[in-house]
């Protein structure tokens, strides 16, 4: 799979669901946690996302006991996991190398 | 604003609102429920960005449904990256109208002050501006032909008609 990067909400509803398994509304209330509140989801974009991360099956559906058709689960998948720590591999390499830069540059 | 959400939900495709409609509508329900304590000004950015969200999206899954692949309007997992010469900044258009703006009301005055100025004269008439005819007529042409096709789109789209549904059939039968 190419590993083009990753949209910043796409990579923070990645990242909410890479601890537990979550819900729509708690997914939303992770990334704008996560975000410092600076990205706030619509229910349109999240499951617009959702719809496409379900297609690329980085997600899955996530059975629980107690769940109702208007309150269902989401966790990641093994592909989803491993895409993730690709682009977390990806970005981590890009900021040393920003870092390196700007510190030959400075000095 | 639930009945609006209930009716930009049904913009989208059968097969979404069957699989995320209830959700949607549920976690709607309880991220408003959240805002409702909350400034009239965050009740409004609430309001407005879950109605471009949910316009955005339809758009977006409409296209998919009917092209096969994300659309430029959907919302996709990977970035979209531009190439340089696609660049139009969205504030490049508000101030190229605000510009045309300016320049009709620049030509408004000018024909004030042609007016209001003693004929020296008198043979000569009045100068007549050319262009702002010209400047006010295409926007106007512009603006109907854009209404018209709006409002015959809507047509089709409440009849079934449009290209989209028209897709969805070939698409359907070839599946």
């Amino acid at each position: 799979m190419d590993m083009l990067p990753l949209t910043e909400p796409v990579l923070l509803i990645l990242m909410s669901l890479a601890g537990q398994p979550r819900h729509g509304y708690s997914i939303l209330k992770d990334v704008e946690r996560m975000s410092d509140g600076r990205v706030l989801l619509s229910t349109g974009t999240l499951y617009g996302a959702l719809r496409r991360l379900l297609d690329d099956d980085w997600i899955e559906r996530f059975e629980e006991r107690e769940s109702s058709r208007g309150r269902q689960a989401y966790r990641l998948t093994v592909l989803g996991r491993r895409s993730l720590q690709q682009e977390v591999d990806r970005m981590k390499q890009l900021t040393r190398l920003a870092a390196l830069r700007v510190a030959a540059r400075e000095s | 604003m639930p009945t609006i959400y209930q009716r930009l939900l049904a913009l989208y495709p059968e097969t979404h609102r069957q699989q995320f409609g209830e959700e949607m509508m549920t976690v709607f329900e309880q991220v408003r429920a959240d805002i409702r304590d909350k400034g009239a000004s965050a009740r409004a950015a609430f309001c407005v960005r879950e109605i471009a969200g949910l316009l955005n999206g339809a758009i977006g899954e409409h296209m998919r449904a009917f092209v096969g692949s994300e659309a430029g309007f959907s919302f996709s997992t990977r970035r979209f990256t531009m190439r340089n010469g696609f660049r139009f900044p969205k504030s490049t258009a508000v101030l190229m109208t605000l510009i045309l703006l300016g320049v009709i009301v620049a030509i408004r005055k000018g024909e004030a002050i042609a007016y209001s100025l003693p004929r020296v004269n008198p043979q000569l008439p009045p100068i007549q501006p050319v262009h702002s005819m010209l400047l006010s007529g295409i926007p106007l042409v512009f603006m109907c032909f854009y209404a018209a096709g709006l409002v015959g789109w809507a047509i089709l789209f409440a009849l079934r008609r449009s290209g989209v549904h028209r897709l969805a059939e070939m698409s359907g039968e070839r599946k």
